[in-house]
This record gives structure tokens, C-alpha cells and sequence, in this order.
């Protein structure tokens, strides 16, 4: 059955930005229904970001013998996007069942990304779902390959170190700027000069809270203009030491060819500040502050090339992270291997007779318990009564997903809902699950008569 | 063996358990044996309170009160609950690594001198026992969470400063000003409430012998430490020191006061503070 599962797609490695800009599916309407329409599949989703495009399908088993189902979506992609198939073919990869399975795992734990670890892929990978889902080309099988992918992405990121730490430049200054000062919120940056990093990493300061972004150009306009866009306030570059006796993060990258901010300079701002400590980020080259500011006591200085040294080792650090997280998607991946087989009708059916004994069973205890000392005979009534009941019940449900199999070919959406509605594969149930759908005036707790303490049935009647 | 013997191996073996425990846990980023690691510290941590609350139980003469096996007893306890507060107040989980060791070793030590039979002299007693020995350990046990603050902030400092790169085990650990802030919050309480504790001894010996310094190497030593106390306290907060300056101070004044604890009142043989017989 889960041969069934194909998975096609390009990305950074397998095509050139050329290739992936003209068969991006980005801009294409309906997509997965129109893909729906002309192949035997029964469930499709496509995700398409500027790094890659992947393809999901789930092949109707019953119709698809004679097709191959991987030429077909590919020659209906290269139609949807006006390209010549053979180019497509050249630069795409295939996986079908497990693999496939393995690969959207990797792909939701960005362990595929470009820069591997970097959250945005899931959030993309959530939303081509939720499309799927609203268009109604993700069913029983899609459905849970998702939700499983979304929570091993989770389990990777909880469980392993491979997003903990940054990997561009301007993360890792803000990343030291917190482990010197804590939260950073309350606290005063200037931004001396003007370039993309530094922009970028005064961006990710008010991100993380900074109260205040002081920018400072020698050409005071330009300050005037940075700090239109920044929210910032503009600082003479003349008074640019004055100031630096209240702000905290400096970040500088000026074309100038000597050091503007020297260590004498920053002696007496100490002094001002009361020992507070400075985080000097020095981005230009030649070097804006001079080395020595690193001398003095509660000043810290990190220029260009410490950062780059910082990023290098957190990159590596990440590639040993993966490790451990590819185990984790092998682990997830053969778990849902053990449920595509749990699909069939057979399983279906021992599990829930087994789960229906097994309820039979602890009740008849419960029951005896309370009797006290009986006899064998009513003792074996009793057994027969309780699985009789549990048998009967189930009789018309285990008949209903049999007719379906042979009427149909096969019943997965039946089975699965049975699965669920019996929670014969035991998963924990979230709370929070579909919230979305909820609507919040029906938020009493689930309780049902079954559920409730026998004991607190028989208090009720005895006041009747 | 009742509960009373076993008691005290029950709670060195948790309080090492839960140590090495966490230690694991940072070095291995596992959450579960951390939590693990504190729940076996907080029942040590129990334990060790009602061990304190049957040492007070069974004092029937306030001698058994300032026999040495109380006292640090409670001086480690009171490490514990100057962790708890910093942990509250700063969520500052990270120094149970400090406070653990710190109240392990302070009740072993105090088991180690069970064999001892103190003999405080008589005058020791009541409101004095409060105000001397509770302000003076209450300022100790904060000086032993400055000294593992201190100790962190100089490591993760030198990190820092200079570019070798941070482990796991250094991204685990709070800011450098998280821990400048215990350093001064163990300053601003802790001097007040040292200078109260000697203070308090010096008036009780003017009461009982008539005499203010008896030139004990205890109270020479004290004075010593409140003279550096005093320093750390202005430096901080008139000339507003930070960082560095105040970290390697305190660890100094904390290892003085250890050398003071243990050394002369196990070792001197002079001193009328002292845990001989």
C-alpha cells in the first residue's frame, strides 16, 4: 500500500535557479485539482517555494496499474508551467513509498534546506497543506503524513541542537549581544554608518526588543532618511562619542580608512556609564573601532571576521546535529510505515475485537471485585455477558468496512476513521488540535456518560 | 537502623545523585535528566529540612543548637534557599550546579563532625543565636552563590572576550549580567546583614565577658573579611564597579570565609568559636 506514495520534485542541488523559476508552481491556480483531474491519483499536494518544488501524490492503487505515475505528474507540470518535459525530467528526483515518506520528513525538519535548521520551510510546508486541505486534494493518507512530518520537525528542533544557534552573520552578533546582556529589551543600539549588514543586524536588534535605535552617518541626511525607515533617531556624527555614554549595542561599518572610535574615547564613556557593559559590533573593513577596546573591562568587541569564525563553527555544529536528527526521521518514518499497513481491513478488524476484549476485560474486573466472592458459574455468565455485548457491537461496524472493501477496492477512509474514533494506534490526543474549526462557544469539556465514575452514577440513584 | 542514622547518608546520596545528574543533563541538553536531577535534589532537600527540624526537636539545651553539626546543617540549607530565592526571582536555575555542591559539602562536613561534641560556651543562646549566627549565615550562604556566580561570569567572560567560540554548555548558561546581578544583590544584602551578624557578636561579648575583641583569630579574620566586604560594597555601589572587579572579589571574600568556617574552627586551638571539645 505504501507503494502508493510518490513523491517528485527539484530543488537547489537538482536544478539551477533558471530551472526552478520556470517551473516554480508559485503563481499557478488549482494546481493540485487540475493535477487530480488528469492522473489516477487519489490525493495530491504541491509545495513550491523560490528553493524548491516537491510534489505529493497518493496513486489510486486500483487505477493506476497500467500508468506510471511519475511520468504522468511530471508531464502535467511541465504543461502547467510551459516547459520542455525533458528539461523537467533531467533535473527532478522521484521517491515513491518510504523513501518519499523519509524525504518530506527531512524536507519539514529543514535537514534539505539550503541552510539546514532554518525554521521558514515548515511554515511554507504548512501552508501548501492547508491549501491542499481547503481544496480538498489531501485525504486520509496526505493528512497524516503531514501532521506526522509537522510533529518530527518538532521532535528535531526540541531534540537536537540543529537550530540553536545562528548562521548569518547578523544572528550571531544579536545571538552574543543577549548572552552578554540577557533580554535585550530596555536596551540602546547605534547604528554608525550605513551598509546591508549593519542594517540587517540592527533590524534583528529591534526585533529582539531594543528600545531604543540611535543611526549616525557623517552625512546627516542619509541618518535622517535610515532612521525614517528604521524608526530610529538621527545623531550628528560630531556627537556620536557624547552619545555613546547611554547606548549599549554599537554596530559600525563606515568607509572610513582609520578607527573612528578609539579606546581612550571609550575609557571616559565607561566612566559615565558606571562600568555598564558595551557590545561593539564592527562590520567595516578597514576596521572602524580600534582592537584595544577590547582590553577594557565589561567592553566587548567582535569585528567581521570573529562573527564569520562564530557562524563557521555554529554551521558545523549543525552538520553534526543532523546526525541525530536523520535517526529521528528513520525512527518516524518506519513508525509510519507500521500504520500504512495498519490501514488494511485485517489488522483493523484484530485490533479492535483485541481493544473491545481488552475493555471487557477490565470492567468484568472491576465488576468482580465489587461482587465479592461468586461463584464459578455466574463468574463464567458473567464473562460470557461481557463479551457477547463487546462482539455484538462491533458486528455491524466490522461488516460495514468489509462491504465498503469489496464494494470500493479499498476502504482507507473508513478504516482510518474507525482507527480514530477507537484510537487504535493509541496516539495522544492534543488539545488544542483543530481549534481553528472550533468555534469558541462550544468549549465545555469532553464528557460522557462512559466516561464517568461509576461510583458517582450510584450516588445520584441512591438520592432518587 | 532507624530513620535518624540513616538520614544523613539519604541525603548526601541525593544531593550527589542530583548533582552529578544535572551535570549530565547540561552536558548532554537531556531536559528530562535535569528535571530528574531536581526533583532528587528537592527531596534531599527535604530530607535535610527535617533532618534540621529533628535536630531542633531534640534540643532540649540550646548547647545542641551551636554544636557544629547543626550549624552547617543549616548553613547548607540556607545555601539552598538563597538558590531557591535567585532562581525565583531571576530564574536563575543554572547556579543549582554551585548550590549543590556547596550544600553537599557544607553537610557532609557537618556529619563529619558529629564524632565531635561541641561545646559553645553557654552564652551563645536566644536572640543572640538569631541575630549572630542567622545574619552571618545567611550573608555566607549568599556569598557562596556570589562565588559560583562569580566563577560562571569569569568563564563565560573569558569566552567571550576572547572569540574562542561557545559550546553547548556555555549557550546553556545565562548572561553575563544575569550573574553580575546576583554579585550585586549578594553585595547590597549581604554586607548589611554581615556587618549586623558581627556587630551583633562583638555587643554580646561586651554583655557577657566585658569585652569587645578578645583578639580571637576568628574575630581578626572576621574583621579582616568585613574590611574587604565593606570595599567590595563601595566600589559596587559608589564607584560603580561591575563584571570582572566585583566577580574575583567575591569569590575571594567566599573562599576566606570557608578558610575562616573550617580552618580555625577545626584547626586553632585558641579560639572560643571553635568546634573542639
Amino acid at each position: 500500500m505504501d507503494k502508493n506514495i510518490f513523491l517528485v520534485g527539484l530543488n537547489h542541488r537538482s536544478a539551477g535557479v533558471d530551472v526552478r523559476e520556470k517551473f516554480a508552481l508559485t503563481n499557478v491556480a488549482d494546481f493540485e485539482k487540475s493535477l487530480l483531474a488528469a492522473c489516477p491519483l487519489r490525493e495530491v499536494m504541491a509545495l513550491s517555494t523560490c528553493n524548491r518544488v516537491e510534489i505529493l501524490v497518493v496513486a489510486d492503487g486500483s487505477r493506476c496499474e497500467e500508468q506510471d505515475i511519475v511520468e504522468a505528474v511530471l508531464g502535467h507540470w511541465a504543461e502547467t508551467c510551459n516547459g520542455p518535459l525533458d528539461m523537467l525530467a533531467a533535473h527532478t528526483y522521484r521517491h515513491q513509498g518510504m523513501d518519499a515518506v523519509s524525504h518530506l520528513f527531512c524536507v519539514a525538519a529543514s535537514l534539505d534546506s539550503m541552510i539546514m535548521g532554518e525554521p521558514q520551510i515548515l511554515g511554507q510546508l504548512k501552508s501548501s497543506y492547508r491549501k491542499a486541505v481547503e481544496t480538498g486534494t489531501a485525504r486520509v493518507i496526505i493528512n497524516r503524513l503531514l501532521h506526522k512530518s509537522f510533529s518530527v520537525a518538532k521532535r528535531v528542533r526540541t531534540e537536537t541542537a540543529i537550530a540553536s544557534s545562528a548562521v548569518s552573520i547578523s544572528y550571531a552578533a544579536v545571538e552574543l549581544a543577549k548572552k552578554i546582556f540577557g533580554e535585550l529589551t530596555g536596551k540602546t543600539a547605534m547604528l554608525v554608518g550605513a551598509g546591508e549588514m549593519a542594517e540587517l543586524a540592527a533590524m534583528h536588534l529591534l526585533a529582539s526588543g531594543i528600545e531604543k535605535l540611535y543611526i549616525c552617518n557623517r552625512t546627516y541626511g542619509r541618518a535622517q532618511e535610515l532612521a525614517k525607515t528604521m524608526h530610529g533617531e538621527p545623531v550628528f556624527f560630531e556627537d556620536m562619542v557624547a552619545r555613546l555614554a547611554g547606548v549599549d549595542i554599537i554596530i559600525s561599518s563606515t568607509g572610513s580608512p582609520t578607527a573612528i572610535i578609539r579606546a581612550k574615547d571609550i575609557r571616559e564613556v565607561l566612566k559615565k556609564r558606571r562600568n555598564r557593559a558595551m557590545f561593539f559590533i564592527d562590520i567595516a573593513v578597514p576596521r572602524d573601532i580600534d582592537p584595544d577596546v577590547n582590553g577594557l573591562d565589561n567592553v566587548y568587541l567582535y569585528d567581521i571576521d570573529d562573527l564569520k569564525e562564530v557562524v563557521e563553527e555554529n554551521m558545523s555544529a549543525r552538520q553534526g546535529e543532523a546526525v541525530k536528527a536523520r535517526a529521528i526521521v528513520d525512527l518516524e518514518t518506519e513508525a509510519f510505515g507500521t500504520w500504512m499497513k495498519s490501514l488494511a481491513l485485517q489488522p483493523t478488524i484484530t485490533d479492535l475485537l483485541s481493544r473491545a476484549e481488552d475493555v471487557a476485560q477490565r470492567e468484568l474486573a472491576k465488576t468482580m471485585k465489587r461482587l465479592g466472592p461468586v461463584d464459578d458459574d455466574t463468574r463464567q455468565a458473567l464473562e460470557v455477558l461481557v463479551n457477547s455485548v463487546s462482539r455484538k457491537l462491533l458486528h455491524e461496524p466490522i461488516c460495514f468496512l468489509k462491504r465498503r472493501t469489496r464494494e470500493e477496492g479499498s476502504s482507507d477512509r473508513f478504516i482510518d476513521v474507525t482507527r480514530r474514533m477507537f484510537n487504535l494506534d493509541s496516539d495522544p490526543v492534543n488539545p488544542d488540535a483543530h481549534l481553528d474549526r472550533r468555534s469558541g462557544e462550544d468549549d465545555d469539556p469532553l464528557d460522557c456518560e462512559c466516561c464517568r465514575e461509576p461510583e458517582a452514577d450510584q450516588n445520584e440513584s441512591g438520592k432518587q | 537502623m532507624g530513620l535518624p542514622d540513616i538520614l544523613p547518608i539519604l541525603v548526601i546520596g541525593l544531593y550527589f545523585l542530583g548533582t552529578g545528574l544535572y551535570v549530565l543533563g547540561s552536558a548532554l541538553r537531556g531536559e528530562r535528566l535535569k528535571a530528574a536531577a531536581l526533583v532528587l535534589a528537592g527531596v534531599g532537600f527535604a530530607l535535610h529540612f527535617l533532618d534540621l527540624v529533628q535536630q531542633l526537636a531534640a534540643a532540649d539545651s540550646h548547647g545542641a543548637l551551636t554544636s557544629g553539626r547543626f550549624l552547617f546543617c543549616l548553613l547548607g540549607f540556607g545555601i539552598l534557599i538563597i538558590f531557591l530565592l535567585l532562581w525565583w526571582r531571576l530564574r536563575l536555575r543554572f547556579l543549582v550546579v554551585v548550590a549543590l555542591p556547596l550544600a553537599l559539602v557544607f553537610y557532609a562536613t557537618a556529619n563529619a563532625t558529629t564524632g565531635i561534641k561541641a561545646s559553645l560556651p553557654p552564652m551563645l543562646s536566644g536572640l543572640f543565636f538569631l541575630l549572630h549566627i542567622g545574619t552571618l549565615f545567611a550573608s555566607m550562604a549568599m556569598l557562596g552563590m556570589a562565588f559560583g556566580a562569580g566563577l560562571a561570569f569569569l568563564h563565560l567572560e573569558k569566552r567571550i572576550k576572547t572569540k574562542t567560540g561557545l559550546k553547548t554548555f556555555q549557550k546553556d548558561m545565562p548572561s553575563l549580567d544575569t550573574f553580575d546581578k546576583v554579585n550585586h544583590w549578594v553585595i547590597v544584602i549581604g554586607f548589611p546583614l554581615y556587618t549586623i551578624g558581627l556587630a551583633s557578636g562583638f555587643v554580646w561579648a561586651w554583655l557577657a565577658s566585658k569585652r569587645v575583641f578578645s583578639f580571637d583569630p576568628k574575630e581578626i579574620l572576621a574583621l579582616v573579611m568585613l574590611g574587604l566586604y565593606a570595599y567590595l560594597f563601595h566600589q559596587r555601589l559608589a564607584y560603580g564597579w561591575r563584571g570582572r572587579k566585583p566577580a574575583v572579589m567575591a569569590i575571594g571574600v567566599f573562599l576566606l570565609t570557608v578558610l575562616s568556617m573550617l580552618g580555625i574552627n577545626f584547626l586553632v586551638p585558641t579560639t572560643f568559636h571553635g568546634f573542639k571539645p
